[in-house]
């Protein structure tokens, strides 16, 4: 599985060399900084409610105005961290998919085989088999993580060129911007991803415990990762929205100013996938132990 | 063939095990026990609840009623030490496919402290499956895997054996050898061993004592040889007056009868009264066409127990 990670990040790094146009060194982007800043503090002026967005615009205009004043030239074209915050996304979103494959087969298949059988007239609690199991698969994901990173890293690099690779990373913390390193913003998505991946693999695992099929946990948790978004357009003009899962599943929401809903912060959805998580380790944990086994 | 039970601290114990699965009782109010240092066959028709009586002693189902004490020790209460001293085969015995049969071994092995590299090598000897222990489960034969789950289970040398048919698949020569290794386990090693099967000729070379179950009721738990013996040997004769031969032998030697046909008598004797029998029907002038003796096979005595059920 992790050569397919490699292989998909290889043959983006390749899409998006052939895709972009040498990057031309621009020499009046002070100027166009400060164009773009006044197009935004106009969109900010009209604003009204919206607050996200206005805070998401913010920090963009103070960011720019930090580049202008300290004199820090942005990249032009795909650079090496560049590519490495491009892939996150969807690449966490394939390491997603694969974890669930992973926790679904270890748990469920099993009653397939009938292998369980053998596995739990061993010593050891049903509940220490389950854990041991889900423990697994999360250290997988991170391990899958940690791949990325190295490795979209190092494609970046030799594609679009090391000397990126010291770059600083401008954020907008409490109202003022600070020089941090590149390393630690993408290691800071990963987190926000990682909430999304974490609850997923999770609920897999309640879907293969209660199933105890594979296949079938497999197909219904990756169809509602990706149906996902289309319900939630559907169902989003309502009040109650907030209190679903998938509202609450993309943290990155707080952190580019596109949240679901003005009442909804990181807080709020981490209290909600906390209590979400907390009901699907005790029915995940019913389901496996305290059934018959009949295969 | 019978053995003395020494000791009679049940190595099993099944207490009023019942179990319902939607509304139904599959297994009945169950109850008996077996001790160390012998072989238990559990007999039975197909759909008679062997299978899940021995997933509930194990503790893959749980028991709608009663208990099952492994050693002393609850299955429910005290599943880890109860479960400690069993080994065992329920249904087919399913490995991991893609792993070679030592590597399943070894998987098995590391999840029981105290089983080191020459316990394997040397259940894999046990069951003669030295040549190909290498090789991938997925190439094995349904008898190799067979084989590979009696090693299995005997891995953490447990008290309790409990082989779900474990001679399906096995050739004759495996059936052969996993007798006596039985044998030699009970008698030697004081291991109690719980074997089930419908292969009634095979119960009644392996077994000390069967337990018959049919429909989710226990019918009975004799010794083979009472088992066999109880039945009794029976003489057949077929004659010209059924009823006539009937009367006479019941005056004049006081044996009971039965008749099969109107021509066709069956009489509970041995062979030592067959000269007596034909000598006071000759005399009383019945004409005798046939005389057989018929001895009851286990599987004659089973077919009786159950009521004729026919077997797989
Ligand atoms: N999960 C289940 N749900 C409902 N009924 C079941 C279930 N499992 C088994 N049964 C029923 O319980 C009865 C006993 O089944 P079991 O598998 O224990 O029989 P068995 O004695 O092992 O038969 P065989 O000789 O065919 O292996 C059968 O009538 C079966 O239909
Ligand atoms: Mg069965």
């Amino acid at each position: 599985m992790l050569i397919i990670l490699l292989g998909l990040l290889l043959v983006g790094a390749l899409i998006t060399k052939l895709n972009t146009p040498e990057p031309k060194a621009d020499s009046q982007w002070k100027q166009h900084l400060a164009q773009e800043n006044q197009g935004m503090q106009q969109n900010l002026n009209q604003m009204k409610g919206n607050d996200a967005y206005a805070n998401y615009l913010k920090s963009e205009i103070a960011i720019n105005q930090y580049r202008i004043d300290h004199n820090l030239e942005p990249a032009q074209g795909t650079t090496l961290w560049s590519f490495v915050e491009d892939s996150t996304s969807i690449m966490i979103l394939v390491i997603s998919i694969f974890t669930i494959i992973v926790v679904s087969t270890s748990i469920a298949s099993e009653f397939n085989t009938g292998t369980i059988k053998l596995l739990l007239i061993r010593p050891i609690y049903r509940t220490e088999i389950l854990l041991s199991k889900y423990i697994a698969a999360l250290l997988f994901a991170l391990l899958s993580l940690v791949v990325l990173f190295l490795f979209s890293w190092l494609i970046g690099g030799i594609f679009f060129g090391f000397g990126g690779a010291d770059e600083v990373h401008l954020s907008y913390i409490g109202g003022e911007v600070q020089e941090t390193s590149w390393t630690l913003a993408i290691w800071k998505e990963y987190l926000l991803h990682g909430a999304s991946l974490c609850m997923m693999v999770t609920l897999a695992g309640v879907i293969a415990s209660l199933f105890r099929n594979g296949g079938l946990s497999i197909g219904l948790t990756i169809f509602l990762l990706m149906g996902s978004n289309t319900i939630l357009t559907l169902i989003s003009k309502y009040e109650w929205v907030k209190y679903v899962l998938f509202a609450n599943l993309d943290l990155t929401q707080y952190d580019n100013g596109t949240q679901l809903r003005e009442d909804m912060s990181l807080g709020f959805s981490l209290g909600v996938l906390a209590v979400y998580y907390v009901i699907f380790v005790i029915c995940g944990w019913l389901f496996f132990t305290k059934r018959d086994v009949k295969a | 063939m019978s053995r003395s039970v020494e000791e009679k601290k049940p190595a099993v114990k099944l207490e009023h095990v019942t179990k319902k699965i939607g509304g139904k009782t599959i297994i009945d109010d169950l109850s008996f026990e077996i001790y160390k240092g012998e072989v238990f066959g559990f007999l039975g028709p197909n759909g008679a609840g062997k299978t899940t009586t021995i997933r509930m002693l194990v503790g893959l189902m749980k028991m709608t009623k009663g208990n099952i004490f492994i050693q002393g020790h609850s299955i429910k209460g005290e599943f880890k030490e109860a479960i400690r001293q069993v080994g065992a085969i329920v249904e087919n015995p399913e490995m991991y496919k893609f792993l070679t049969g030592y590597q399943n071994l070894k998987h098995y092995a590391r999840m029981i402290p105290g089983i080191d590299k020459k316990r394997i090598d040397e259940v894999v000897k046990l069951v003669e499956l030295e040549e190909r222990i290498n090789e991938k489960v997925k190439r094995y034969s349904l008898g190799m895997r067979q084989r590979l789950g009696v090693a299995q289970a005997m891995l953490h040398r447990p008290s309790v054996l409990i082989l779900d048919e474990p001679t399906n698949g096995l050739d004759p020569q495996g059936i052969h050898d996993l007798r006596n290794y039985l044998h030699e386990l009970a008698y030697k090693e004081g291991v109690a061993v719980i074997v089930s099967s419908h292969l009634l000729s095979e119960m009644q070379l392996m077994c000390d004592r069967i337990g018959i179950i049919q429909k989710g009721k226990l019918l009975g738990v004799e010794s083979v040889n009472d088992f066999v013996h109880q039945g009794g040997e029976k003489v057949r004769l077929t004659v010209d007056d059924g009823a006539m031969a009937a009367k006479v032998i019941h005056q004049k030697l006081a044996m009971e009868s039965a008749s099969i046909e109107t021509e066709t008598i069956e009489i509970e004797a041995g062979r030592e009264k067959v000269p007596v029998i034909i000598d006071t029907l000759v005399h009383a002038n019945v004409k005798i066409y046939e005389v057989v003796s018929v001895t009851q096979s286990l599987e004659d005595r089973f077919l009786e127990v159950t009521g004729g059920k026919a077997l797989v």
